[in-house]
């Protein structure tokens, strides 16, 4: 199903709607298997939208930060902000609209039905160095890739990203206009999670230790978070300084597990951290553990529901007591 | 020479320092690694305090408030309950050993619990030995 040509009929009738000051959406990249999100403003830059399984980037990201770049400049009535939103990307929606984040009334939200996004970096090494501008387009069981020249088919699961392989509902959360049909999601039974939670303690401390030195502490896990939208962020914070600035495992750890903790609960599993990641840590290892941990102590998922209460602001007095004496 | 540890306990105002005070008012023996910061509730302590004082050297953390429905806030431990319960886990995760966190609901006439809860653990920490991820200055000033 190409939903392209669905989604830029819906992007131009919204765009000449007089209350929506721009539209969110994707493009066509500059290289290489590249997809570039666009700020639209007017009907007839509908053209440009695309949408295939390489658009692997959450846009709800911008709606936080609409007081910076091209969205700065809103006027007048025109106040209304569309955006194209996947599945993962609308729970982040919901989230937002449950913490109160953003204004679902400022929003238009244009839910596309994504059978699954590929992994640049799986795909990227199996077609490296494609320079020239191609394309990834999904046929039932299989994605047919335009690598120099040719036309090549791999199976899905080579190249679908581990988020979309264990993908819990296809379906948006919140939209106001809906492109596609959903497919059936395969569901999440946390089997990685599992996997790593039966290695013992030291197993863990080694495992931790090697990745967590290697992060830079670029930030750019927390930049591209949808949900790290905290203007002041404990993070940046020197009064208190609950984190120093040296890079080292010990200070990478305490960033590290004061971000993931941030997202207990709230953690739609988009898997921008670990894209963004320049280091390749494995970043949703730790959101996952959390989430599995939330689901598991407290019934609690994020992003289902647009008018839950956040985790940590809600308890049971039946809670359990795990290890608590 | 002998591994004595270090143990940080996070105490909330209204009980569990009560409840410590009394212990030694009382002149309960009890293990003299643990180190008190008293905080005005347990739900003031943030997860980052906790993986603070294991890089500032702690070999264990205790955190310890009111028991449930007991609050000087009304709530305030059920909330940290919520916080804390996750925080051990996911601290096993990143490899520190469960043992080495605790918490505990000791009430302001508990002073024998409160004494079963730092023997209980130290003696844990003492078999796990000293917390391998203290900050490298730590070692430094130490080494001095």
């Amino acid at each position: 199903m190409d939903a392209t040509k669905p989604l830029r009929n819906i992007a131009r009738e919204i765009l000449s709607r007089d209350d929506v000051a721009c539209l969110i959406g994707y493009e066509k990249g500059s290289y290489g298997f590249r997809v570039a999100p666009c700020v639209l403003k007017d009907p007839d830059q509908a053209d440009r939208l695309v949408f295939s399984p390489l658009c692997v980037h959450n846009l709800t990201n911008y709606l936080t930060l609409e007081n910076i770049g091209p969205l700065a400049q809103k006027d007048g009535d025109a106040d209304k902000i569309a955006i194209v939103v996947k599945a993962c990307d609308s729970r982040a929606l919901a989230v937002l609209m449950a913490e109160k984040g953003i204004d679902r009334e400022k929003v238009v939200v244009i839910g596309v039905c994504s059978s699954g996004v590929v992994d640049l970096k799986k795909l990227e090494k199996r077609f490296p160095n494609a320079v020239e501008n191609t394309e990834v387009v999904r046929r039932n069981g299989a994605f047919s890739v335009m690598y120099q020249g040719e036309t090549v088919e791999v199976p899905a699961e080579e190249l679908l990203s581990a988020k979309c392989m264990r993908c819990k509902n296809r379906l948006p959360v919140v939209y106001d206009e809906l492109v596609g049909e959903p497919d059936e999601a395969p569901g999440d039974e946390f089997a990685d999670v599992r996997e790593s939670e039966a290695r013992s303690v030291e197993e863990k401390f080694e495992k931790w230790h090697s990745e967590l030195e290697k992060c830079i502490r670029c930030y750019a896990c927390r930049n591209i978070c949808p949900l790290c939208y905290c203007s002041d962020c404990a993070l940046d914070r020197l009064n208190p300084q609950l984190i120093r600035r040296s890079v080292n495992y010990q200070e990478n750890l305490l960033f590290h597990m004061t971000r993931a903790f941030h997202l207990a609960g709230r953690c739609i599993d988009c898997g921008e951290c670990e894209r963004v990641c320049p280091q390749d840590i494995p970043l949703m290892e730790l959101n996952r553990k959390l989430a599995k941990d939330v689901k598991e102590l407290y019934d609690y998922e994020p992003g289902v529901d647009p008018e839950a209460k956040a985790l940590f602001a809600t308890f049971r007095p039946e809670d359990p007591d795990e290890g608590i004496m | 020479m002998k591994f004595e540890p270090t143990i940080v306990a996070f105490l909330c105002n209204w009980c569990t320092y009560a409840g410590a005070d009394l212990a030694g008012t009382s002149r309960f023996q009890y293990p003299a690694n643990v180190r008190i910061v008293r905080v005005m509730c347990s739900s003031r302590i943030n997860p980052a305090f906790i993986v603070n004082a294991f890089l500032e050297g702690a070999d264990g953390v205790l955190v310890s408030g009111c028991h449930p429905g007991e609050c000087h806030y009304i709530n305030g431990n059920f909330m940290a309950r919520r916080r804390f319960v996750l925080l051990k886990r996911f601290l096993e995760h990143l490899g520190i050993h469960p043992d080495r966190f605790k918490m505990s609901w000791v009430s302001a006439s508990e002073a024998g619990k409160w004494t079963e809860v730092v023997k209980d653990i130290t003696d844990a920490v003492k078999i796990l030995g000293p917390n391998k991820i203290k900050r490298e200055q730590v070692w430094m000033q130490q080494s001095l």
